[in-house]
């Protein structure tokens, strides 16, 4: 008899529970429907903006106070996979310099360990107190030979360090850098040597004379990817002038200017 | 004598993802949203405009990455399958809105758009959308131009030449093979330039491409018109500014159009909204609340409150506000033809995805404003920049500035604290890529040696996927990002180690080509 009445209790609160769920949706519906007001989610309002954007500009509905580092996003379906780990090394001796913007650059370095400890074998005594440098050339408009930058800066490298921004002074320049070490003497003893980058202006160039390219010097390009000289009197071979034709007779003009 | 030329240009891009390894995958419901919130609307816009005999001109970039998946019969099938849920939903939402006017005529929208939207991608176009670009682009309608393969950014691949020259080679190809010529014009990916890529743009016969204002205001010498006429690079290769005044209207949340308190507000989705039992079925497998489309109030205002969305009211908005964008246009060439020797060209580039997904009304906005600029003034007209180029082959030489349209106008977004561990291991890869192609110039086909080959390519590709770096930086869907990279440089390793000691995994082969397939007509040999 206890049994019965337990579980015809039980029963009771399940029916109970299913219609206090029914009519909260209910309340809900018409609180909605009257006041037109529900607070939005936090995690609803942390932008879906996983495509579709170009980083700068807001989205409708985004205000200022909205655009913090948003929570972790819907997962996939898939159970989580291993995500596979990279090389920390790939067995190279190089430095590589990237521009970021015309004053920052960017540069990556791998530098094995084997030939730094030959180096620093080399360098003897002086091995003791050398620092680790990124050296920094203002290359600009010049050939270099590794002594004759226009000038140059160090940044003495934090141990264990693998990249590192490089802040400039002015833009419209070219750059390269060595890593090496810096010895106690002053001498800098280079490990490699990067690329070079240039780096744009940031404003309207002070060459206003308008220049146009004659379609003489085009006809000359072209010819010389042929192998032809366009200077020349030597009669242009068929297949030439047809591949010449098909290259320009969209752009020919009467103007005859680029 | 028109006054000036409005070129509007809209940049389609999603990255390239496909799990065919799962019934579903979260991350490809971005395309799903993208084809029935943009580009549905968008080719029900032309369609229509074209039924009507109404001319207009557009310009948009389809890369082929988005090419790829919708054309990839898995992911058409998906999307069918998307489609037809939220049909489902739909239905549902006019049943139980059926005692709330103002809900209801809202529900009915959504049903209708659903119901236009798998009669368009399943019966007219056959799953197959990109034959609708074609359409257009073959009556005249719109010019397509490619991007990079897989819209990589090329400046920060500058170290490798041959590499970029891949990245330009494959789109090219790619294009080709869809839509039956080679591409005239080219999307740089952020339209991140910097001097050098025009030459390689020129090996590949591309005519034209578009670089962000400052590209063009600081290019050398300097540009006679601004950025109201292209200039010609050294290779021939012309390029076109983006212009500031008419981007702000409609980018700008602040001070554009999508901010309008009567446009539908996109954070109020029912996903959110209703009862979870009620939307369980149309959320992902994970159970996870997320956005499913269906939206029924207007922004209002910037505030939590939220009004019922009006219909009306917002197509009335978004014919005031084409009607404005088209004024001003006018009083803006009005004022530079009075200053210039020619006509000038206005290009106003987009992402496509903002109209219809982020703002609603976008489409709409889209088809007034070429419906007014036919019949309601005769200062501006559309054009393509290749139909300029044929009214004016004589240009200004210049070489334009290295520059983006992204964050501050150059690398940042893509090169940070966030992102930039990715390069070493990239330039590495291309690296390795060039030096297989060069090591096996000739394989023969169809065998083992040949396929890893073509693999490894692939992989390569969809690694140097700037949506990555993109989305490490966003902060929002970072694990997939980091997991992507990842991945397809651990594959391309792999594929290189075995390649090299000849041991390659034919049934691992066999997965990975499965699952990443785009390009199938890759030929490694482009990287020697």
């Amino acid at each position: 008899m206890k049994e019965i009445f337990l579980l015809i209790l039980e029963i009771f609160k399940a029916l109970i529970e299913i219609l206090w769920e029914k009519i909260k949706y209910v309340l809900k519906i018409l609180w909605i429907r009257f006041f037109g007001y529900e607070e939005i989610p936090q995690e609803k309002k942390e932008a879906v903006v996983e495509w579709g954007v170009t980083g700068e500009d807001e989205w409708p509905g985004i205000t200022e106070t909205e655009t913090k580092e948003p929570p972790e996003k819907e997962r996939a379906v898939s159970p989580p996979s291993a995500i596979p780990d990279l090389p920390d090394s790939y067995g190279e001796n190089q430095i590589v310099l990237m521009q970021r913007d015309p004053l920052c650059l960017f540069c990556y370095w791998e530098i094995q360990q084997a030939k730094i400890d030959n180096f620093l074998k080399n360098l003897s005594t002086l091995a003791y107190d050398a620092s680790l440098v990124l050296r920094v050339y203002d290359v600009a408009n010049i050939l270099f030979d590794g002594n004759n930058a226009n000038k140059y800066f160090d940044s003495v490298l934090v141990q264990g360090a693998k990249d590192w921004y490089i802040h400039l002074e002015e833009p419209n320049r070219s750059f390269c850098a060595d890593i090496g070490f810096l010895t106690s003497d002053g001498t800098f003893h280079m490990l490699t040597r990067s690329n070079t980058i240039t780096t744009p202006g940031m404003c309207p160039s002070d060459i206003t004379e308008e220049q146009r390219v004659e379609i003489e010097a085009l006809y000359e390009k072209v010819y010389a990817s042929m192998d032809i000289d366009a200077a020349s009197h030597v009669p242009v071979p068929e297949s030439a002038s047809a591949k010449w034709q098909r290259l320009f007779s969209h752009i020919l003009s009467s103007s005859e200017t680029c | 004598m028109k006054k000036g030329y409005l070129s509007l240009i809209l940049h389609a891009h999603l990255p390239y993802v496909r799990h065919p390894e799962f019934d579903a995958y979260l991350e490809e419901d971005w395309l799903f949203e993208a084809v029935t919130e943009t580009y549905i609307p968008l080719i029900n816009v032309f369609d229509n405009l074209i039924n009507e005999h109404i001319d207009f001109r557009i310009t948009m970039s389809l890369t082929p990455p988005l090419i790829s998946m919708l054309t990839d019969g898995l992911l058409q099938q998906r999307c069918l399958r998307y489609i037809e849920k939220r049909l489902e939903l739909a239905e549902k939402e006019i049943e139980r809105t059926n005692n709330q006017s103002e809900f209801n005529q809202i529900a009915k929208m959504y049903y209708n758009h659903f119901h236009d939207a798998r009669y368009v991608f399943a019966e007219k176009y056959q799953r197959n959308i990109i034959t609708a670009f074609k359409k257009f682009q073959d009556a005249g309608k719109i010019e397509i131009i490619t991007s990079c393969a897989t819209h990589s950014i090329l400046p920060l691949m500058n170290n490798n030449v041959n590499a970029m020259r891949a990245q330009i080679h494959v789109a090219v190809n790619h294009y080709e093979k869809h839509f039956g010529r080679k591409p005239r014009g080219i999307w740089l990916p952020e339209c991140a330039y910097e001097p050098g890529i025009d030459q390689l743009l020129k090996e590949e016969g591309i005519r034209f491409f578009i670089a962000e204002a400052h590209g063009l205001l600081f290019a050398s010498p300097r540009p006679k018109y601004g950025i109201y006429a292209p200039v010609v690079c050294p290779s021939g290769v012309a390029v076109f500014g983006r212009d500031l005044e008419s981007s702000k209207q409609v980018w700008s949340s602040r001070e554009g159009y999508p901010g309008d308190f009567y446009y539908r507000e996109f954070y109020r989705d029912i996903g959110f909204d209703l009862d979870y039992e009620y939307v369980k079925p149309y959320l992902h497998g994970d159970g996870k609340r997320s956005n499913v489309g269906i939206k029924y109030y207007r922004i209002t205002g910037k505030t939590n409150h939220k009004e019922p969305y009006s219909i009306e009211m917002a197509r009335n908005k978004a014919a005031e506000h084409a009607g404005n964008f088209m004024f001003n246009r006018e009083k803006q060439t009005e004022y530079l033809d009075s200053l210039m020797e020619r006509t000038p060209i206005i290009i106003a580039p987009y992402d496509a995805e903002l109209f219809g997904h982020w703002w609603f009304e976008g489409p709409l906005w889209i088809d007034f404003l070429f419906r007014k600029i036919a019949f309601d003034q005769q200062t501006i007209s559309l054009i393509t920049p290749l139909e300029y180029l044929d009214k004016y082959p004589e240009n200004q030489c210049a070489v334009p500035s290295a520059s983006s349209w992204g964050y501050k106008g150059y690398s940042e977004y893509w090169l940070n604290d966030k992102n930039d561990w990715i390069y070493r291991h990239l330039h590495i890869a291309a690296d390795r890529m060039v030096a297989l192609a060069r090591t096996y110039p000739h394989t023969d086909k169809y065998s083992i040696q040949q396929r890893a080959l073509n693999q490894a390519a692939r992989e390569l590709l969809l690694a140097q996927s700037s949506d990555w770096a993109f989305i490490m930086k966003a902060g929002t869907m970072v694990e997939y990002a980091v997991k992507r990279t990842k991945e397809h440089l651990f594959q391309f390793n792999k594929l290189y180690n075995d390649i090299r000691a000849n041991t390659i995994d034919e049934k691992w082969l066999c997965e990975i080509e499965h699952k990443n397939n785009i390009f199938p007509d890759i030929n490694y040999c482009i990287y020697q």
